[in-house]
């Protein structure tokens, strides 16, 4: 330690700089982290970002440094202008990235210009402090404490980053918060170092009005990410919630209303009669008169409108996990419009409940059509309701004769997901009639029918009105070109082996690659 | 300023207080230690009983409700012999293959999977069939496995250098010599399945029994698990850790101790062919073994007394003696049996039968591992990177071996909490030691290092955790160390007593497994019959 007596005010001084550095170093390796962490969500490729970021931020450092030179007059006064800078630009840093993502075409300039300009600050600041600590008081290790700090700082900011801030915080609220700390810091310096520095009347009411922006910012960051959703689906977001089960979105547009779950399509107004039509009608129309359908899955209530176009029909059940997204369908009107009211018709019947634990509930029922249009096989766990023991448990409740269709993801993209399912429906002794047809919204779509018998024909008439089906349409709809054919013998679907789930992801998962 | 002022005042302006709190507060997590009821077990030896005012007469008694006694009480109903009694100081039967549970799913206690079996086990398959775990045979004959208690996919995962790899072999950041090294260990144990020995039996076979006794082969019994492998070059890290979990997680001893013999039956033994199964698959159930246990139960026809401590068992003038201690009455009662099938660990026999040589015997050979056993009740978790949630979950370097997540054979899509069943062989230290420290620990010591342990995985899992129910058995199975298997200590422990006292427990099998226990029981049964 220093031997020379050093004035117990001075000391106090010396201190309070020094945890303004430790300060410094943890907010701005924190927005170096939140910056970096950001980009891999948007972008993807977490290694390249992060070194990116990380070389972008410490090069900054060091061009800041060299402009600390510049800084001749009221060190302490620029100091803290400095700090409350850093607080404005890195506070808002996720928020201004999360708005501009969707609408800027160049993302990567604005993200390393703002990762830049936060480096620099922080570059200006160490200097500067050096400076003024040195005006102050003068002593061996100042140098040695300044970096103390200052790594301390970066070490702590590294630690809680994963452990506490993101999980707890999120990056938008995180950002904020070291920014406002930031802000506060600042303030704090202008009350201590209040005679010692010039204009201290505008810093002050500079940082105020910043710590007031953010404070509200922070409050209403839920908003600005819902915002920022509007924004990325490029049409008006008129709906979203977030239910235990999944994500729902429902956007407008002139053209059309799409829904989307958990960010994947799930029909757009404009197009989705040619996926109805051609999920129901051939399944339907080669059950004979159906009388009680089944419906899992298609809680949006569409399929169930085509299958009320049956005066044969007596009763549909619904099964559809999320009570959420039956609610809003038999509930909002614009959705409504769009489901002819068919959710709330006397012949339907909606539960909210598990496919799978529905079907070992309710296996003394009877039906002679069902229509399975559940999401895509994409985890293990949505995987289950694809396999031989969901099959088999289905065949229970199937009336001789009885009709059933899979909604099968798309051939062109996944073949063989899509012909697995096929022969997983055969090992359970089915007999499939696999067809396709084009959706724009979502592009070549796959169904297999599964009978009970081996006597499928296309029938001459589909006695429904409909805008798309009808018998040369569905002649057409059974012949795959090569390119949406497996052309590799492929694996049944089990439980104990999941095997459409790991087809699925290679085939989507390159596709998406692309 | 003094310096604590200045961590303080920093501490603070970094806005770490409330994070700070946020944590500090360890949250006290409910939950107990319940059993296996140590207390009234331990009646036995510290306790001195009179005798009982009765002795009610039955054909047949059997003590002890684990999967030998249950599988000997089935098979006698099978034979027509229907005046069985079987006593269990549990409240409920099935012994190492208890089970409990909750809203949310029943979990084990213990045994928690059978492999698929070997084709040779006539008997084991027709019970299989009749719990509806074989649900016919295709046309090659080959039985076809319920497909619900196959174990579904994704089944087993291992956190091996910061990442989840889909499998428990190490593959990930391994160097090719290592990889090379493990390679050629499953080579050896290939050939070790199919393996003949010079009297044309199986060199490993299921029961322990059936296999060969090639003095070739038997030598492996008098060298240990990691003897064997340093004698072949598998020496690296990896291969160690994946044998010593292998053997730790079957048979409760570390691969240093077990027997080379014992040790190579795990890797070998399994030949278990199914129409839509083979030999490295596995059945499980929510409840594990319990559910088994559950079926034999229900299959066999014996009058089944649990909260039931036997207490003596002794040949009187044409009858064998059974005084029990009835623990909810807690009065002693005589039970006077033809015959009598002792399925019971061999240190209790020993004590049943107030015969201090063979207690002398029994502690000389026999050592049991204490094993911890622990349902935790959690909320969704925090996950790392690589595979997926698993049936089993296993962390490379960790003295447990990690957790079987009972919700796994659920199917419906969503699980807001699920059981997870965490296993941990006591096999730090000696058995002895090892077991009394284990008694010595509460619950929210346990629960702090159970926690800990999984940690690495799920950062959040001391939030997450809503319940620990620990389970401690303090002996648990006996290790089967060189010369078990293979020495002559088992035919000595097991020879019937006259005039009509059977033994049936894995002790005496050699290793502890459900076959095993399920093939003593018949065993006995057989030998019961024989002299009715
Ligand atoms: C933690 C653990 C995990 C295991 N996992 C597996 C697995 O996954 N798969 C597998 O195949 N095997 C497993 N095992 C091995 C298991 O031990 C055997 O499969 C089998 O359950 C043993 O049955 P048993 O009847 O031989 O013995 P036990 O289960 O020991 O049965 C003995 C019974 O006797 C009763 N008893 C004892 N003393 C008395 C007395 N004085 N009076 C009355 N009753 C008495 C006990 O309560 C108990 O019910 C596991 C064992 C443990 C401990």
């Amino acid at each position: 330690m220093d031997k020379q007596p050093v004035p117990k005010k001075e000391l106090t001084a010396q201190w309070i700089l020094l945890v303004a550095v430790f300060i410094i170093a943890t907010c701005g390796l924190i927005y170096e982290l939140v910056a970096g962490t950001l980009a891999s969500y948007l972008l993807g490729d977490s290694v390249t970002q992060f070194s990116i970021i990380i070389g972008v931020y410490l090069f900054a450092m060091g061009i800041g440094s060299y402009l600390s030179r510049f800084f001749n007059t009221d060190l302490l006064g620029w100091f803290i202008k400095i700090e409350l800078l850093v607080g404005m630009v890195g506070g808002f840093s996720a928020a201004i990235l999360f708005l501009v993502f969707p609408l800027a075409i160049s993302f990567q300039p604005i993200l390393y210009a703002l990762v830049g300009v936060t480096g620099i600050l922080v570059g200006i600041e160490i200097p500067l402090l050096l400076r003024i600590l040195k005006d102050k008081v003068a002593f061996k290790d100042l140098v040695s404490k300044v970096f103390t700090f200052d790594y301390i700082g970066a070490l702590l900011a590294s630690l809680i980053f994963p452990l506490l801030l993101v999980p707890y915080m999120g990056l938008i609220r995180t950002s904020l918060f070291f920014g406002i700390l930031n802000i506060c810091v600042g303030l704090y310096l202008t009350r201590y170092f209040y005679g010692e520095i010039r204009n201290v009347r505008q810093i002050r009411f500079s940082g105020i009005l910043l710590l007031l922006a953010q404070v509200l910012a922070f409050i209403l960051s839920e908003k600005i990410m819902s915002y920022s959703e509007t924004l990325a689906f490029n049409d008006k977001v008129v709906y979203s919630t977030s239910t235990p089960y999944q994500r729902i979105v429902i956007t407008k547009s002139k053209r059309d209303l799409r829904l989307y779950l958990n960010n994947n399509l799930q029909f757009s107004s404009v197009d989705e009669y040619r996926y109805h039509e051609a999920l129901v009608h051939p399944a339907m129309t080669a059950a004979g008169n159906p009388r009680h359908v089944l419906v899992l899955g298609g809680g949006d209530g569409l399929a169930v409108r085509e299958i009320l176009k049956y005066p044969s029909v007596e009763s549909v059940q619904l099964v559809d996990l999320d009570p959420a997204m039956t609610r809003l369908f038999s509930s909002q009107q614009i959705l409504q419009q769009i489901n002819k009211y068919s959710l709330k018709n006397s012949k339907v019947t909606v539960s909210n409940a598990d496919a799978f634990t529905w079907l070992k509930k309710h296996r003394q029922q009877r039906f002679d059509c069902v229509i399975v249009d559940f999401p895509d096989p994409s985890g293990f766990a949505i995987g289950k309701l694809y396999t031989t023991a969901f099959y088999r448990l289905l065949q229970t409740v199937l009336q001789p004769g009885a009709a059933v269709v899979i909604q099968c993801t798309s051939p062109y993209v996944a073949p063989r997901s899509f012909w697995s399912i096929n022969t997983t429906l055969m090992a359970c002794g089915f007999h499939t009639v696999p067809y396709h047809n084009y959706v724009p919204s979502f592009g070549e779509w796959g169904y297999i029918m599964a009978l009970d018998q081996d006597h499928y024909q296309v029938p001459d008439t589909f006695a429904i009105t409909a805008r798309y089906i009808s018998k040369p349409v569905m002649e057409q709809m059974l012949q795959f070109p090569e390119d949406m054919k497996a052309h590799t013998p492929l694996e049944v679907n089990k439980l104990n082996n999941q095997a459409l789930v790991h087809y699925f992801e290679e085939e989507w998962g390159k596709y998406l690659e692309q | 300023m003094q310096r604590r002022d200045f961590l303080k005042i920093s501490a603070g302006l970094a806005g770490i207080t409330p994070l700070l709190q946020a944590c500090r507060q360890e949250r006290v997590i409910p939950g107990s230690i319940i059993g296996a009821s140590a207390k009234t077990g331990h009646l036995l030896r510290d306790h001195a009983f009179s005798e009982p005012e009765s002795w009610e007469p039955h054909q047949v008694v059997i003590v002890g409700g684990g999967i030998s006694g249950l599988a000997a009480a089935r098979q006698l109903g099978k034979a027509g012999i229907n005046d069985v009694v079987l006593l269990d100081l549990e409240a409920k039967t099935g012994g190492n293959a208890a089970c409990g549970g909750n809203n949310i799913s029943g979990y084990p206690w213990g045994a928690h999977y059978i492999p698929i079996p070997n084709n040779n086990l006539t008997e084991y398959l027709a019970f299989l069939q009749e719990a509806g775990v074989i649900t016919g045979y295709d046309a090659a004959g080959l039985p076809v496995y319920n497909e619900y208690h196959l174990c579904s996919d994704p089944e087993e995962r291992l956190y091996i250098n910061g990442q989840w790899q889909d499998g428990l072999v190490p593959r990930f950041g391994l160097s090719d010599p290592e990889r090379l090294q493990l390679k050629n260990f499953f080579r050896y144990m290939d050939a070790f399945r199919q393996q003949k020995g010079a009297d044309g039996k199986d060199a490993f076979a299921i029961p322990v029994d059936a296999s060969s006794k090639d003095a070739a082969l038997t030598a492996l019994d008098q060298v240990t698990m990691k003897a064997w492998m340093d004698d072949r070059e598998l020496t690296c890290s990896y291969i160690r850790w994946y044998v010593d979990y292998c053997t730790r997680d079957d048979f409760g001893t570390a691969y240093d101790k077990i027997s080379a013999w014992a040790g190579i039956h795990y890797f070998a033994s399994r030949k278990g062919r199914g129409s839509n199964a083979s030999y490295h698959d596995v059945l499980t159930w929510e409840q594990g073994n319990g559910f088994l246990a559950g079926q034999l139960l229900q299959q066999c026809r014996a009058g089944v007394r649990t909260g039931a401590l036997a207490v003596g068992v002794r040949p009187a003038e044409k009858e064998i003696r059974i005084a029990y201690y009835d623990v909810q009455q807690k009065k002693l009662k005589g039970l006077a049996a033809q015959q009598c099938i002792l399925a019971v660990p061999q240190f209790v026999a020993a004590r049943l039968l107030k015969d201090e040589s063979r207690l002398q015997q029994v502690h000389q050979y026999l050592h049991y591992t204490p094993w911890l056993v622990a349902n935790l009740t959690v909320k969704q978790l925090e996950e790392r990177s690589g595979a997926p949630e698993s049936w089993d979950n296993v962390i490379y370097g960790s003295n447990s071996l990690g957790y079987v997540d009972a919700t796994h054979q659920q199917l419906q899509q969503r699980k807001d909490k699920r059981n997870l069943t965490y296993y941990l062989p006591l096999t730090q230290s000696d058995p002895d030691s090892a077991r009394k420290a284990a008694y010595a620990t509460d619950h929210a010591t346990w629960t702090k290092a159970i926690l800990a342990d999984l940690k690495r995985i799920h950062p959040d899992i001391a939030t997450k955790t809503e319940r620990v129910d620990i389970m401690l058995w303090g002996h648990a199975m006996a290790q089967p160390l060189p010369g078990i298997a293979h020495g002559d200590i088992r035919a000595s422990l097991g020879r019937s007593l006259a005039p009509g006292i059977h033994f049936a427990h894995t002790d005496l099998a050699g290793i502890s497994i459900f076959e095993e226990a399920f093939y003593q029981g018949l065993h006995a049964a057989a030998k019961v019959k024989a002299l009715l």
